[in-house]
Formats: C-alpha cells, sequence, structure tokens
C-alpha cells in the first residue's frame, strides 16, 4: 500500500466514526426513550399542588372532619445569605441552639450514602433542595411572621393543611393522617415525601377518594432548583381537585352520648339503622379525642402514650374485638330449629338442669317463652334436633352433616365471616366447622354432646359486637340486611356498589316473627331479662346476654332494636366484665336508643347511674 | 500581477462557504445556549453572544491578514513560528491558574489560550520538516524527529494541565501515517535484531497508529456500553446488552458500505474493496468481543478502576454529572427537536448542563433541533473533512498536504471528542467544538488555521515544492 492510498483508511476512519455517532444519535434521540424522561427528571420539574382531603359529614349534615391550613417554614441552604442566627431564633419563638441543631437536625435526617466504588461517604443532603425548617406553623403564628421572612433569604413559607374535628368523638371510626414512608411512595406514586396519608378508620378505608387528584405544574428549573418559567406555557398543566366530601350515616350526637355513656368502662356500643345498614354510633371504650392525632409533632407525643395504655384506647374493640356472643346467639337457633322444622313455634321442652344449668324460671312452652326466659335446656334440645338430625346411623357421622348444615346457616347471618364493613380492622369472629372439631378430635370423634355449648353462645363460637348489631338488624327487619357501613355518600354518588346489595339469611321470613315475639317480652313483660331497655311507648324488642369470662367477671351484652314494628335503631352493647346483661348493657343500650329515637331523656336517674358507674 | 488578481480569486469558495455557514449556525446556537431576556439584542457585546459575534469579527480580520500575506511565509518562518508557540506555551505555565490549570494568557475574558494556537504551530513545523525530508528512505531518525517536534508542545501542555489538548496533539501521528513517517523503522529495528529474520517493512509497523486508534475507539465505546442495555420503546420487553447493540451496528455500517461501494467503487476493485470490509468487520467484532469479555473477566478491583477512568460508575448527580446532564440534553431532542431557544436541560439559564456554551455547546444544538439538526451538523462536518482532505490532495507541494492533513485530523479530532462527550462515547475531557464553542481563542484558532488553508491552496501553483 503506498503512501497516497493511505488517505482511504483516514477516509474510511472518519465514515467509521461518522456513521457510529450517527447511529448512537438516532438510538439516543429517537428510539431510547429513557433520556426524555431524565431530562424531564432534570428540568421539567412537576410541581405538585397537593388538594386539601375531602371532609366529612354525619347525617344531619353537621360538619364532623374538617381541614385547617397550616404553614411549613422551608429552606433552602444554598440561598441562605448573611444569616442571623438570634434574630431569626427571636423570630420564630426558639432558642439560637435550638435554631442552629435544627439544621444538624435536618442533615442527619436525610442519612448517608456510601459510594460502593470510591468508598466516599456522601450526605443525602442536598443545599440546593427544600426542606422544611418548621413544620405545622398555624395561621396567625405565620402571619405575624411573614413580613419578617424576606430578611432571611433562603427561607420560605408553604402551605399545607391538616385535619381538624369540631367534635372531639369517633376518632375510633375516622381514623387519623400521618406523613407516608418510604415503601409506600415507592408502591404508589400517587404520593412524595411529606404527604399525608389515612392511617386507620375511614381515612385509610377511602384513602383514594379523600385524598383527591393532585395538580400538575410543569416547570422548566434550573439547576439551583430555582423555577424558571412554566413550561410549555402551562399547556399540560392540571388543576388540583379536593377529595369528595362523605357523608356518613353516623350521628355524631349519639356517637358523643355513647362515649360519654361508656365512660370509665370498657367495652362498645354498635347503633345502625336496620332500613339501611348505616351505621350509626359505633363507641369503642375507651375512646380518645382525635385531635390528639393531628400534625407529626402531637402523634409522636400521644401515640406512644395511647399504645401503650393498658387499656388499649386504640384497639378497635366493636371491630376486632371477639367475644362469645353469649344468649343472644340463641335467637339465632331459634331460627334455624324454626327452618330446619325440628320444632315449631309451639314447641315447649321441660327446663330440666340435668344438662346444663339455668336460672329459675317458669317452664317454656313456646319458643317466644324460651327467648324470655333465656331457657339454656331449651336451646340445647333444639340445637341437638338441628344437628342430629338422625341421617346416618352413627350419632358422629350424623353430627358431622348437622354441623355442616349449621354452619351454613350460622355464615347467612354474617357469623364466621368478615362483614365487608368501609373499615380497617375487621375481624371474622368464629364459628367452628367440621374441619375445627375433627382437627380437634379427630375425624368422627365427636358428636352433638361434644359442641353443645355453641347452642347457647359460649364454647367455641366468638363473634364480634359489630356481628351482633347487625344480628339485631336481621331480626328488625326478619331476615336480611345490608352490610352495615359508615359512609351513605361519596360525593354525588351514593354508598359503594356492595352496600346497596340486599342479603337475605336461609332463615325464611314467616319464622322470625316468634323470635321477635319473644324479644318484646324480653323487654316488655313479667320474667324477661332485659326490662332495664323498657322505653314509654315505644316496644323495644331486645336480648341479654351475660358471656362467661375465664379472667374475671362476666361480659355484659344486650342486642336490641326498636320500634318492634318498621325499627329506627337496631343496637349491640357489650360491657367487659360487668355481670349481667340486663344490669348494665340494657339501660346503656336502652339511653341510645331514647335519645336517637325520642331526642331525650325520660329517666334521669337511670341516666346517672349509668353516667356515674365505674366498671373500669 | 498573478497574486493579485488571484487575491480571493483562487479561493476554494466551498470549504469558505462551508466555514461560513458552520460560523453563522454556530453564533445562532450560543445566542439561545446563552439567551439571557433581559439583554435580548444579539450584539450586545456584553453577553457571550455578543463577545462571540466579536470573536468572529476579529477572526475575520485576522483572515484577511492572513489572505494579504504572502503563503510563502509559513514555510521561510516556520521554525519561529513554532518556537514563538513553544515559549507561549513556557509563559503560560508562570501565570496564575484558571479552573486548576495555568492555560491562560492575558486578563480575564479577554486572555487567550496558547496551547490552541500551538495547533497551528506545530502543523506547520511538522509540515516544513516532513516537505524537507525523502520520506521514502525514512529512518529511525527522522521517526524520531517528527515525533520530538510533536513531543515539546505535548509536554508543555501536559505541565498546564490540559488533557483535551494532548489528545488532540495525537491526531498528528495520522498525518505522518499518510506522509509515510510510521514507527516500522523502529520495529523493523527491533524485528531484526532477531537472528536470521530479515524484514524490508513490517505490515503490523506500518499501520500500526491507524491499527492503534481503531482499537482504542473500538475498545472504550464497547466499554462504555458493556454495562448498558438498548432497549426499544415500540418494542417492550425487548432488552439488548449493549455489546450486542455495538456488533450490531457494525454490521449495519458493513452491510450499508457495501450499498454505498457500489456506486463509488470501479468494478474491478469491487471484489477487494468487499473482502476489506468483511475482513475489518470481523477484525472490529474480534476486538469487541475481546475488550467485552475480557472486562467481564476482570478481577473487580481491576474493573473497578477501568470504570472510573471512563466514567462508567452510576452516579448521576455526582462524578457523572456533566455527561449525564448531557446526554440527558441531547437524548430528549427527539427526532425534530423541541424547537429554537427552547432547550430546557442545555439551556445556560437553567444551568443543568455546565459549560453548555463551550465544550458541551452540541448539546442545546442537539436538545433544540433533535435528530434531523444533528445529522445535518454530522453531515455537515464530514463534508468539510472531506474537501480538506480532497484539497490536500490535489496540493503539489508537500508542505501543503501535510498542514491541510493536520488541520483536518484536528477538526476531525475536536468532533469526534467533543461529540463523544456528549452520547456518552468519550470520558468527560473539555475540548472545545470547533466554530460552534463560544470562546475567542479556539474561534480564532480554528478560523486561522482554516485561513491558512485557504491561502495555502489558493497559492498551490506558485511553488512546486
Amino acid at each position: 500500500m503506498n503512501n497516497d492510498s493511505r488517505r482511504y483508511v483516514i477516509i474510511i476512519f472518519f465514515l467509521l466514526v461518522g456513521a457510529i455517532y450517527t447511529i448512537r444519535l438516532f438510538y439516543m434521540q429517537v428510539i431510547d426513550e429513557s433520556w426524555t424522561l431524565r431530562a424531564q427528571q432534570i428540568a421539567e420539574k412537576r410541581k405538585q399542588i397537593t388538594p386539601p382531603r375531602g371532609v366529612f359529614f354525619d347525617r344531619q349534615g353537621r360538619k364532623i372532619v374538617a381541614n385547617k391550613t397550616y404553614f411549613n417554614l422551608m429552606m433552602i441552604e444554598a440561598n441562605i445569605k448573611n444569616f442571623d442566627t438570634i434574630a431569626f431564633a427571636k423570630l420564630i419563638g426558639w432558642t439560637p441552639e435550638r435554631v442552629k441543631s435544627r439544621f444538624w437536625e435536618i442533615k442527619l435526617g436525610e442519612g448517608r450514602y456510601k459510594n460502593p466504588v470510591t468508598g466516599k461517604t456522601t450526605s443525602n443532603y442536598q443545599k440546593i433542595r427544600p426542606y422544611p425548617f418548621v413544620k405545622e406553623i398555624e395561621m396567625e403564628d405565620m402571619l405575624n411572621m411573614a413580613p419578617f421572612l424576606k430578611n432571611f433569604p433562603g427561607f420560605y413559607e408553604e402551605i399545607t393543611s391538616m385535619r381538624s374535628y369540631p367534635y372531639a368523638n369517633g376518632a375510633n371510626i375516622l381514623g387519623y393522617l400521618s406523613e407516608v414512608n418510604g415503601d409506600e411512595i415507592k408502591t404508589d406514586h400517587f404520593y412524595s415525601p411529606g404527604d399525608n396519608i389515612g392511617r386507620a378508620g375511614l381515612e385509610r378505608f377511602y384513602e383514594e377518594e379523600l385524598r383527591g387528584i393532585k395538580g400538575i405544574h410543569y416547570i422548566v428549573t434550573s439547576a439551583l432548583n430555582n423555577a424558571i418559567e412554566p413550561y410549555a406555557d402551562g399547556k399540560y398543566d392540571t388543576m388540583a381537585r379536593q377529595g369528595p366530601p362523605l357523608k356518613l350515616g353516623v350521628d355524631i350526637t349519639l356517637q358523643a352520648y355513647g362515649e360519654k355513656l361508656m365512660k370509665n368502662k370498657r367495652g362498645c356500643i354498635v347503633a345502625i339503622e336496620p332500613s339501611t345498614g348505616e351505621i350509626l354510633s359505633m363507641v369503642s371504650a375507651p375512646s380518645f379525642d382525635p385531635n390528639l392525632f393531628v400534625g407529626k409533632k402531637s402523634i409522636a407525643k400521644n401515640y406512644p402514650k395511647l399504645l401503650q395504655d393498658p387499656k388499649m384506647p386504640l384497639y378497635p374493640r366493636p371491630l376486632s374485638a371477639e367475644y362469645p356472643p353469649g344468649s343472644t346467639f340463641k335467637l339465632i337457633q331459634g331460627l334455624v330449629a324454626l327452618q330446619e322444622g325440628v320444632i315449631t313455634p309451639g314447641t315447649g321442652f321441660p327446663c330440666k338442669k340435668s344438662m346444663v344449668g339455668c336460672h329459675n324460671h317458669p317452664n317454656a312452652g313456646s319458643l317466644a317463652e324460651a327467648v324470655q326466659y333465656s331457657c339454656n335446656p331449651y336451646f340445647y334440645h333444639i340445637v341437638r334436633r338441628v344437628i342430629q338430625q338422625g341421617k346416618r346411623k352413627k350419632q358422629t357421622e350424623d353430627a358431622e352433616i348437622g354441623l355442616r348444615k349449621w354452619v351454613k346457616y350460622m355464615h347467612s347471618f354474617g357469623f364466621g365471616e368478615k362483614l365487608e364493613t368501609d373499615i380497617i380492622g375487621i375481624r371474622s369472629g368464629l364459628i367452628p366447622d367440621v374441619k375445627y372439631y375433627d382437627k380437634w378430635y379427630g375425624h368422627h370423634n365427636w358428636a352433638f354432646s361434644t359442641i353443645r355449648s355453641n347452642s347457647i353462645g359460649q364454647g367455641e363460637v366468638k363473634a364480634t359486637p359489630l356481628q351482633l348489631a347487625n344480628l339485631a338488624c336481621i331480626l328488625a327487619n326478619r331476615g336480611w340486611y345490608y352490610t352495615p357501613h359508615f359512609v351513605k355518600s361519596i360525593g354525588k354518588k351514593g354508598p359503594l356498589a356492595i352496600y346497596r346489595k340486599k342479603r337475605y339469611t336461609m332463615v325464611n321470613r314467616r319464622h322470625y316473627e316468634s323470635v321477635v315475639e319473644g324479644m318484646r317480652r324480653v323487654v316488655n313483660e313479667k320474667g324477661g331479662t332485659g326490662a332495664g331497655a323498657r322505653i314509654k311507648d315505644v316496644v323495644v324488642c331486645g336480648k341479654t346476654g351475660t358471656v362467661q369470662n375465664p379472667h374475671g367477671e362476666d361480659h355484659s351484652v344486650f342486642i336490641a332494636f326498636a320500634p318492634m314494628y318498621k325499627p329506627k335503631i337496631a343496637i349491640a352493647v357489650f360491657i367487659e366484665n360487668a355481670g349481667f346483661g340486663g344490669t348494665w348493657a340494657a339501660p346503656v343500650s336502652n339511653l341510645m336508643m331514647e335519645k336517637y329515637l325520642l331526642k331525650k331523656i325520660t329517666d334521669k336517674e337511670k341516666e346517672e347511674k349509668m353516667l356515674k358507674a365505674n366498671l373500669d | 500581477m498573478k497574486r493579485e488578481e488571484s487575491l480571493f480569486g483562487n479561493i476554494d469558495w466551498t470549504l469558505f462557504i462551508v466555514f461560513a455557514v458552520m460560523v453563522l449556525i454556530g453564533i445562532a446556537n450560543v445566542y439561545s445556549a446563552a439567551y439571557n431576556p433581559k439583554a435580548p439584542f444579539l450584539f450586545d457585546f456584553s453577553q457571550k453572544y455578543g463577545k462571540q459575534i466579536m470573536w468572529v469579527g476579529i477572526s475575520s480580520f485576522l483572515g484577511l491578514l492572513v489572505f494579504l500575506i504572502d503563503a510563502s511565509i509559513y514555510r521561510k518562518f516556520a521554525i519561529p513560528i513554532y518556537l514563538f508557540c513553544l515559549i507561549l506555551l513556557v509563559i503560560v505555565l508562570f501565570m496564575p491558574p484558571v479552573n486548576g490549570a495555568r492555560a491562560w494568557l492575558g486578563i480575564g475574558s479577554l486572555g487567550i489560550q496558547p496551547a490552541e494556537f500551538a495547533k497551528i504551530g506545530t502543523a506547520i513545523a511538522l509540515a516544513s520538516y516532513i516537505s524537507s525530508i525523502n520520506v521514502r528512505q525514512q529512518t529511525v531518525n527522522t521517526v524520531i524527529v517528527a515525533n520530538i517536534i510533536l513531543l515539546i508542545p505535548v509536554v508543555l501542555i501536559l505541565l498546564q494541565p490540559d488533557a483535551g489538548t494532548f489528545v488532540v496533539f495525537t491526531s498528528f501521528l495520522f498525518v505522518m501515517y499518510r506522509e509515510g513517517i510510521t514507527y516500522d523503522p523502529i520495529i523493523l529495528h527491533l524485528v531484526n535484531l532477531i537472528p536470521g529474520v530479515r524484514f524490508k517493512k513490517t505490515w503490523v509497523g506500518s499501520h500500526f497508529i491507524p491499527i492503534f486508534f481503531v482499537v482504542i475507539f473500538l475498545s472504550i465505546i464497547t466499554l462504555l456500553m458493556s454495562n448498558n442495555t438498548i432497549t426499544f420503546s415500540f418494542l417492550p420487553g425487548i432488552v439488548i446488552p449493549g455489546f450486542i447493540g455495538v456488533i450490531g451496528s457494525l454490521s449495519v455500517i458493513c452491510i450499508l458500505s457495501f450499498f454505498i461501494l457500489r456506486f463509488f467503487v470501479a468494478k474491478r476493485d469491487r471484489k477487494r474493496i468487499v473482502m476489506i470490509v468483511i475482513i475489518g468487520f470481523c477484525l472490529s467484532s474480534l476486538i469487541s468481543s475481546i475488550v467485552n469479555f475480557g472486562f467481564q473477566g476482570l478481577r473487580k478491583h481491576q474493573k473497578d478502576r477501568i470504570e472510573l477512568f471512563l466514567g462508567l460508575r452510576e452516579d448521576p448527580d455526582g462524578e457523572d454529572y456533566n455527561r449525564n446532564r448531557a446526554m440527558a440534553a441531547v437524548g430528549s431532542g427527539g427526532f425534530f427537536g423541541k424547537g429554537y431557544g427552547n432547550a430546557s436541560v442545555a439551556s445556560v439559564e437553567s444551568n443543568h448542563v455546565p459549560e453548555s456554551e463551550t465544550d458541551f455547546i452540541f448539546c442545546p444544538l442537539a436538545e433544540e433541533w433533535g435528530f434531523v439538526g444533528s445529522l445535518i451538523f454530522t453531515l455537515l462536518f464530514m463534508f468539510m473533512l472531506f474537501r480538506i482532505i480532497q484539497i490536500a490532495e490535489r496540493q503539489k507541494a508537500t508542505f501543503n498536504r501535510v498542514y491541510a492533513y493536520c488541520v483536518a485530523m484536528i477538526l476531525f479530532y475536536h468532533y469526534a471528542v467533543n461529540i463523544g462527550m456528549n452520547i456518552g462515547f468519550a470520558p468527560v475531557i473539555g475540548i472545545p467544538l470547533p466554530f460552534f464553542s463560544y470562546g475567542g481563542s479556539s474561534m480564532m484558532s480554528f478560523s486561522v488555521m482554516i485561513f491558512i488553508l485557504l491561502k495555502l491552496d489558493s497559492q498551490r501553483g506558485d511553488f512546486l515544492g
């Protein structure tokens, strides 16, 4: 190759580089989109406008969860000039030492990053980024501060909103807000650091509705994070939209009254409107003021305190506490027996205390009387007839068939399954099935006699107060229920679809009357166990329960609905360690029903007694 | 007199127009990149675009001077010019450092960078030396002298330190290669030391320079791509390792060149050229594979060291900040670009890409004009390079030819390294993009370089050397 032809080597070298660069440019600019995204990340900062959350109204249209405007004092270190610590400390009402240490706190709080190659450790903190220096400043304080902020370049205010609760009630229903954590930001791109998220109750369940839609303003920013101009003249900007208001079925005055009644007691009250399934009140005692959980500072202060309280105020008792249902469970057993045709409303059994103890009462000549007297042997007999229908010769095989059927009945009443109520923390209770007993006793190793305690609501069976309140609804409606729920409308839409579906039990409507008649007698006839729930001029139907508690005093239980025809309220009351159901739970539910139905209390003496009672 | 009537008449207008177009685009680009809404006037001399226009004006004046002076002066005064440049390079070492390098002579923004002008001085010296010897009988001595002419300014520039200009100086090795001054005599000398071996010339020794640089070029690209994956937005789920992408690109070039060669190569040569292309492709792929798998096989600390040198580590906001921002600017341009004046990453105002009006001037161009603009830019540059080579090959004087090749190679190096930096194909070493980057020294030195070439070419009939 002579020297002259070496020019081609050089030309080919030029062409090779030119071609490779062109291919690379084509790939980077046209095919690969990751650089476009990177550029957006770098320059087209999306400024998110977080709307205030949706508010809550109670059933009377009273605002029970509102938003209050607060300010954060933001700081960008790179923009700070001639910082006068003392003057600044004076302005925000801190000591100069606190101001100095706050800078360190922010820096350390961001953590550090270790470069795997160089081994250099660098702080994640960046001088050009904004950080909240003082959080949650109230409007008045900010107004005093704002005119002087211009003396402190690098500091500016940012508006935020937080919850406020005009009524100090319903903390267990409403839930609270707190800052999102790293995992939540990763899994849901809606959130960015510093955002709030619903942590419990309705705030959490309806998070996606309540948080609304963030507004996004695209701006071209400089490397120092200063906004330069709206991107494309704001063509792609979107407005922030507040989440729709939630209208609750809760009556806040009833809720407040319930919380007042349950002071110094442990337990719960659940009241539901039977015709709609809307929860009127759900008290979990002891209760606490929802305002304790507003803002990072007060959550940090109050949360550990409440968490460590031995009375467990944070425990959502109406949803999570699984108690044996006690005698209230007898109502369903009567219904099942009627549906199965093993008894008629007129069937009577003598109260022989050979199988199980009972209190002294006349023999029950009918199902209604058995309910009235809460006769234990009566319900043993009828449940035995349901479980042991003689379809197999062997007792144990027969019991298996019977139990399978019985479990299905219980599920149709909402027991042993989680109710799909719109709140977090629901538990299913327990309806022991064939599998359960096979595991305990072995296959075909058990029969009715083994599991008989369930027929009076003791033994293995467990239910939550919410399920018992739902049972009261079913009885009030004579055979159907809407899944209990809090929210009756989301903005202009009604409740969620699952709450618009009527659910029927496996027991025919015609069988209910005799049990309901029994419940009427419990309250209104001599010898009934729930006379404490009687209201003048209103026919109350109820059933007491006394739940044996191996750890101490029995739990007092009462479920009821009123009036007997066209019922307006169904209620379940649970008072822990209070003894007989008729003594405590029945009067409390009586007061609640009076408050709701008559808007007044007729028996002041009873109210006084209940308010004063300290059963803690 | 002949010279007077040919003062402008013999100018190669093609090259001049390409040069002028590039300078004008360059001004427009600096105007967009450095646009200051408070001083929107293009000729505002307090702004970078105003200053750039001023530099262009000064360069034009220098160009006029070059045209008034007889071309023979460069050949006659080659050694004084070279020595003058060396003296400036020595003086600059005693200047206060700016950004850690003693590269500036003068005060503030009115300073000049002697290294920029040393390129011209070295080119003239090299041209003068090569034209004075008979390269057909190149000896170890001629190779050493030619290398020393390069080595002195290189050492002085490395003392500043200025890695970018050092890299550009290696471009002269290609010029020497073109002129037949290779490392062959040295290699022959060594090879013939082996008893019984007697070579007249070695292929490796003759073509060492281009082979070496192609290997370096392919290795750097392979290494830079080895950690990357290539994805296509219209083919979701398909992920190609970066190395395969390099081989794929080579195949595309190979196939394209078959089609292109049909038009340019005579029928009788076609077979040979096809063979060369195929062999070239195979060798390139082999080099790429060896580098890729060799790199994968390295121990971790060795790998780390290479990755650190090439800036391969994922550290977009730290060590890799400049390149990451530059690539984001270029890559976000899309097909048609964001439109003139709409760069969101690469504008000086936003300051995301540091030096977006000097070393990273390609960013605003590519971001605003997209692939179309980048392609036109590349074609324009390639056209200029080929025109210069065409001019070089029509010179009868060796001096002129060597000088022209020097100009072509210097411009090519600046293009390759500067654009490579913007597309992630080269480590970030600061060298300007000729005719585009803001800055007096580079504007003046590249203009003078072109004007000297035009002058030499316009007088190519005068002396037959």
